[in-house]
């Protein structure tokens, strides 16, 4: 193939991937603390033999839009929500990850656990206890945590030291290097973060990369009618 | 392209939505019912480039790479633990708990079942059962020839008689706690199980160690809240349709791809 389906087709394969992170946006959008992803693409520029070079489009890198989602009121005692900036620290097997997600519950043996079982650490990263015959946890904006009026400790909020190193690590979980105590969020008991995801910006974008891909397309179509047309009338 | 298979995670997950609030509304008037909500997760990430792959000879690196997630998983359905409102029904075996706790309920296989339904009713011996039919723990059966019974916030199930002044200590109801009260094990007609996720039964007298009180002749309504219920169903329903748009754009475009001649 020569140069110019080349370029078109690294347009394509770029389209089609970011097609597959709109779908995985909108397959998230009940997903509580997701943030959603987006792509960007660059110029690619590729030597060519005879000396000039070519450009081609690459999807690269990818961003994510640290926007809050709106918080929805549930009234689970373990349903933490955060106002601002910060992320809750969990322990994994594979180290320290951040999330958004407050969906907690105390486990068989007391201690706070999300949805899969991985423990919330507090400010100074120990696991939460929670003791069984406490009528009424409250827990304070600044994370202060009372069992029947008593403060028992305190969750902490996170972010990570280097926001390049944060990525996704699936689980409602983001890995980052190093992280650090923040200020400046408030935790909400009784709420939780539901996904940012706009639906109306995912479909706008669906839209633009399936026309795109179609302009791809007929653009191939033309090219080949091109080549076809010079080898007629150059044959004739 | 994956984003069929990633539109068809998030379909699924946006179904069962729907499928536990038609069950959280189906049940919006049985007695001591607590709603469910489903919980959901974002899938693996697929890593075109790490963070960090060295792009060019310098030395320089990218500085995010390429994560492409693979859809939606849920996570967990778990029953959101409100106190229902109490509704008075004057019954003399209707209990209400109000606060944590649970009746424990002997189950034909010999094992304890836990319930917050406190409809309860007497068989023809007496004794007190529930309205499947199952006895009460610790078992208290009330003789025939007793003019009324008395059961108060403490549990304690006390009988009248008409040759008798006093009234007579027939036994007491007790309340089981769990550290983790979402981790019971749901089996229908109200009933609940322990598993290894609950953690083991704490059995107490009703308004010690954080149990609850029992009020007699009230019963507790479900807590299922219909607004929120018909919210969550737009929502599901919304992001159904979202992601069944992807599919068909995701059709499109391998129409498209096979025209390419």
């Amino acid at each position: 193939m020569d140069a110019t389906g080349y370029v078109t087709l690294s347009r394509l394969s770029g389209l089609a991937r970011e097609m597959d992170l709109v779908a995985n946006n909108i397959a998230n959008i009940g997903t509580q603390g997701f943030k959603s992803q987006g792509a960007v693409f660059s110029e690619f520029v590729a030597e060519v033999p005879d000396g000039r070079s070519l450009s081609m489009a690459r999807a690269t890198a990818w961003h994510m839009n640290m926007a809050d989602g709106p918080l929805s009121q549930t009234g689970g005692t373990f349903d933490l929500g955060i106002q601002g900036e910060g992320f809750f620290q969990i322990e994994s097997p594979d180290g320290p990850r951040l999330t958004r997600a407050g969906s907690f519950t105390a486990s068989a043996s007391g201690e706070l656990v999300n949805m899969d079982g991985l423990r919330l650490l507090d400010a100074g990263g120990a696991p939460v206890f929670v003791p069984p015959d406490a009528v009424a946890i409250t827990i304070a904006t600044d994370g202060t945590m009372s069992a029947d009026g008593t403060p028992i400790g305190q969750i902490g909020l996170w972010q990570p030291t280097d926001p390049l190193t944060l990525a996704y690590a699936g689980g409602n979980l983001l890995s980052a290097g190093n992280i650090e105590p923040v200020a400046g969020g408030e935790i909400r008991q009784g709420f939780l973060e539901e996904s940012n995801v706009q639906p109306v910006t995912e479909v706008a974008r669906m839209i633009e990369v399936q026309r795109a891909y179609e302009q791809g397309q007929s653009f191939l179509d033309a090219e080949d009618e091109r080549v076809r047309n010079m080898i007629q009338t150059m044959s004739r | 392209m994956k984003a069929l298979q990633i539109a068809a995670t998030g379909m699924a997950a946006q179904q069962m939505k729907v499928d536990v609030v038609s069950n959280n509304l189906a049940n919006m008037s049985t007695t001591g019912y607590n709603a469910r909500r489903a919980d959901f997760a974002d899938l693996h990430y697929q890593q075109y480039a790490r963070p960090g792959t060295i792009s060019a000879q310098d030395g320089s690196m990218l500085p995010t790479g390429i994560q492409i997630g693979l859809g939606v998983r849920p996570t967990a359905v778990s029953v959101v633990l409100a106190q229902g409102s109490l509704a008075q029904t004057s019954g003399d075996l209707d209990v209400a708990i109000e606060g944590k706790g649970y009746l424990e309920v002997t189950l034909p296989s010999g094992t304890s079942g836990y319930t917050r339904d406190g409809s309860l009713k007497r068989t023809a011996d007496g004794e007190i059962v529930t309205s499947d039919g199952y006895p009460v723990a610790p078992g208290i059966t009330i003789p025939s020839d007793a003019r009324s019974i008395s059961i108060n916030a403490d549990g304690e199930v006390y009988a009248y008689f008409v040759e008798q002044v006093a009234p007579q200590l027939l036994g007491q109801l007790n309340l089981v706690g769990f550290t983790n009260e979402k981790g019971l094990e749901a089996t229908g007609s109200n009933l609940f199980l322990e598993s290894p996720a609950s953690g083991p039964p704490n059995v107490g007298a009703p308004g010690l160690n954080g149990l609850g009180v029992l009020r007699q002749g009230y019963l507790e309504e479900s807590s299922v809240d219909s607004v929120l219920e018909v919210t969550e169903l737009i929502k599901a329903q919304r992001g159904y349709e979202l992601n069944a748009k992807v599919i068909t754009a995701v059709d499109q475009m391998m129409a498209a791809t096979s025209q390419v001649r």
